[in-house]
């Protein structure tokens, strides 16, 4: 359905989503955090007595999110994503190990740092949490410099072309 | 307090995963781009979303606002600690090559591309080895500023 364009402006979602995060805070006085929720389905799925029953359904509720703008913007089709790496001649195999072993760092450094991209890096950001800025500083560093080394080795930052479209393996 | 709180939970899951989706954020290749500088739009809507929530968030605290089910407003200021940089560079890794992070990966799933779920289930992977570890050292540590609190009242 095109109810909404492929993809809305950051001047809409941007707003949007720091109205989200106060409104989070003004309801429970809690960060709109996701790595959080993860640890809470964990929790859950091991039955712990101790979980919080509500970040369990904050976390299904992402995946509903995604699925609802998804069907009234862009339209929703089964297919594999991560097109840039297919555009640069990776196989489906070394994909998937890249993003699984990417994703296992990822789950274990938001954990040690204490939250994620929205943990930290919008809400605590947020709460002027001097922490917060600095791992959202060096994560966001970090991530600049080891894309610049995996379009280096790769390649893989050739394909995307000057205006911003991806281009096709030559 | 219990069943308010689950729709409510329910309801910001779903609001967040909407802005996620439809500003394309659960896209291997948004973030790619940005990343390497190809668009701007992702540290843009980052910026706008600090630029709303920090004043507001200011405001709300000096006033001594009482939140719906959460008590006084209380914002948490932790002081930098090591692990904070040290989980931030390998989860900054992780970032740059996955092209996702916690809550855009269940979007993606949900936006049908598949890949998704290798994300998801590496991440829930990462964050159990970390407790772990934690649990193993027998060391506990206090909640981040990111993540869910244990609000003492």
């Amino acid at each position: 359905m095109d109810i909404l364009p492929d993809r809305l402006p950051w001047y809409i979602t941007g707003p949007a989503l720091g109205v989200l995060v106060v409104g989070l805070f003004l309801i429970a006085n809690q960060p709109l955090g996701a790595s959080g929720a993860y640890v809470q389905t964990m929790k859950a799925a091991r039955r712990d007595t101790d979980t919080v029953g509500w970040r369990v359904w904050y976390f299904g509720g992402i995946f509903v999110g995604g699925l609802l703008a998804t069907v009234l913007g862009r339209g929703f089709e089964w297919r594999r994503g991560y097109d840039a790496m297919s555009a640069a001649g990776w196989s489906p195999g070394v994909m998937a190990v890249v993003v699984f072993l990417a994703a296992i760092i990822m789950g274990y450094g938001a954990r040690m740092a204490g939250g994620c991209t929205s943990g930290h890096g919008i809400c605590g950001t947020a709460q002027r949490s001097p922490a917060s800025w600095a791992t959202t500083a060096t994560f966001v560093g970090t991530a600049i410099v080891v894309t610049f080394i995996l379009t280096s080795l790769t390649g893989l930052g050739d394909l995307v072309m000057s205006d911003g479209s991806l281009g096709v393996q030559p | 307090m219990k069943n308010p709180m689950n729709v409510i939970g329910g309801l910001f899951g779903a609001g967040f995963g909407f802005v996620l989706a439809a500003a394309q954020l659960n896209e291997y290749d948004t973030i790619h781009k940005t990343l390497r500088f190809a668009e701007w739009d992702v540290f843009l809507l980052m910026g706008l979303a600090i630029g709303v929530s920090l004043p507001l968030l200011w405001v709300l605290e000096r006033r001594g606002t009482t939140t719906v089910f959460g008590g006084r407003l209380s914002l948490s200021r932790s002081r930098i600690e090591r692990h904070h940089i040290v989980g931030g560079a390998l989860f900054g890794t992780g970032w740059a090559l996955a092209g996702t992070c916690p809550a855009p990966a269940l979007a993606m799933i949900s936006s049908g591309a598949m890949y998704g779920t290798i994300a998801v289930t590496g991440l829930f992977i990462g964050l159990w080895l970390r407790d772990r570890q934690v649990e193993r050292a027998a060391v506990s540590v206090p909640e981040g500023d990111g993540e869910h609190r244990v609000l003492s009242r």
